[in-house]
């Protein structure tokens, strides 16, 4: 069950961070200049790819920290 | 499982604050005041008391020492975590006892290199909120602060927290006034073979993760300057493994001191051994032998074959006004790798010699940021303005002190509330 959390939120923070690059950020094109590719699609898509990154570490902690379900 | 130890003391002088600790502590709590007076003169007055001025035709430079410092914060920390994680994917036992002061020091200089940030932005309120709000994650100066700040310390503190449980659980066995800070540590850790093959496998994957995440963040943050095409003595491909190198040698040089400094006040040398202390001094020469050939290969092309502007600043880092800090900078290079292949030749590895190499390579890593920054900042636009001019006020130099001190007092605390080297299992090292 730990091991199953630990590994949802690095598969989701990776996720997220990937989702926030490409698809909430200020798109790729040109040219860059112009305010369609200089904003970004969603307000605070920077604060999702960090959370994404904060994510992925913080299953590190939850793999160590999180008591293992005892077995009845 | 660990052996019970309740009835003896903390090692390592942990908790017991002598009167050298207590006016050390003083004399850094000033120069903290000191540097968040001038800070607070910064704040009121803005940055007309720095000696930062726009380029072009205020003739200045927009960056100066705060970025210096940015990136050399941001160098020591390389070392740190990635020490810590060659120790655990290389196993090399001998160094484990480095291993803690490592991700502390990558800790305590991120947490300076965030600082340093908030100290060069005139509104730091304001570059929190359209930061979060408009940056672009494809930007390698946003790259900076995700990776770097956010990232690369995230990691290090969950690296630094993890490896720390097991300590923290035999340091809760002892009485003591922190013992609810440890066992809040610990978070019920108990030292089971379970436990420590759980721990095993997360440090070793972590430490897997930290280390690509390490070198993409250090040449994110030489690609901030490396990238910019109208801006010779920056736009260069070696600027990101440069900044890789020398991040190398500052931080390294400076684990050199701290191993040193622990070696000799803790009891029983922390568990340090001449060995490890050799294993850095032999890490600490290939890196600046790395650094000094890419300092060779990039004036011969900027000299050689670069751009009118490019050649005007290799001309002054050489000949003219930065040459001042160049070539004290490169000597400070010079010398501890002189030092050390004496010390590898004769096999004579002296503890205070080798503390001094760190020392020294610390102060040329500065000089090196310094240049880094300034000269392409005053003398290399491709625009048609004049020359600029930059220096230091006595308010960025008050922070920066007040920085450093610091850094100084975090790790001077942590020292007295948590042990800086693995605990022993037998409370040896009282």
């Amino acid at each position: 069950m730990r091991g199953a959390i630990a590994l949802l939120m690095v598969i989701g923070g990776f996720a997220l961070q990937a989702i926030a690059y490409f698809f909430l950020a200020a798109p790729w094109g040109f040219p860059p200049s112009s305010v369609a590719h200089s904003n970004p699609r969603v307000p605070f898509a920077p604060l999702i790819f960090i959370f994404g990154v904060v994510l992925v570490f913080l299953g590190a902690v939850v793999y160590e920290v999180l008591p293992q379900r005892r077995r009845v | 499982m660990a052996t019970r130890t309740q009835a003896e003391p903390l090692p390592y002088g942990i908790g017991r604050f002598g009167p050298l600790w207590a006016v050390t502590a003083l004399v850094l709590l000033a120069l903290i005041g000191l540097g968040s007076f001038a800070y607070t003169r910064q704040v009121m007055e803005g940055e007309i008391v720095t000696g930062m001025r726009d380029w072009g035709t205020m003739g200045g430079a927009p960056w100066g020492l705060y970025v210096g410092f940015i990136v050399y914060f941001v160098g020591v920390s390389f070392a740190g975590i990635s020490v810590a994680a060659l120790i655990r994917l290389m196993n090399l036992t001998h160094l484990r006892p480095l291993s803690r002061m490592a991700e502390l020091l990558t800790v305590v200089s991120l947490i300076l290199g965030a600082f340093s940030v908030i100290a060069d932005v005139g509104q730091p309120l304001r570059a929190f909120v359209n930061l979060s709000r408009y940056a672009r994650p494809q930007s390698p100066l946003f790259g900076t602060f995700t990776l770097v700040i956010s990232g690369y310390l995230f990691a290090s503190l969950v690296y630094l927290y993890l490896a720390g449980r097991r300590d923290a659980y035999l340091m809760s066995l002892r009485p003591s006034p922190f013992r609810w800070f440890y066992r809040a540590w610990a978070a019920g850790y108990q030292d089971t073979p379970e436990e420590q093959r759980r721990h095993s496998l997360t440090s070793f994957w972590l430490a897997i993760a930290i280390l690509p995440l390490l070198i993409t963040a250090h040449s994110t943050l030489g690609l901030v300057f490396g990238l910019q095409v109208g801006r010779p003595g920056w736009y260069s491909a070696l600027q990101a493994p440069a900044f890789v190198i020398l991040a190398g040698v500052s931080g390294v040089g400076l684990l050199l001191v701290i191993a040193s400094i622990a070696r000799r006040a803790l009891a029983g040398g922390g568990g340090i051994s001449l060995d490890a202390l050799r294993w850095l001094g032999y890490f600490l020469l290939v890196l600046i032998l790395a650094y000094l050939y890419f300092t060779i290969v990039e004036i011969m092309t900027g000299f050689y074959a670069g751009h009118e502007r490019e050649q005007e600043i290799v001309r002054l880092m050489l000949w003219g006004r930065y040459g001042l800090v160049f070539w004290p900078s490169v000597g400070l290079l010079a010398l501890p790798a002189g030092l050390l292949l004496l010390m590898a030749f004769f096999r004579w590895w002296n503890p205070p010699l080798l503390a001094v190499c760190g020392v020294l390579v610390n102060l040329a890593a500065i000089g090196k940021r310094y240049l880094i920054v300034v000269p392409s900042l005053t003398h290399g636009g491709l625009l048609p303005y004049g020359p600029g001019f930059y220096r230091p006020t006595w308010v960025e130099y008050s922070v920066i002190i007040g920085l450093l001190a610091l850094g100084g007092l975090l790790y001077l605390l942590f020292a007295k509330i948590f042990p800086l080297t693995e605990v022993p299992e037998t409370g040896k090292g009282g």
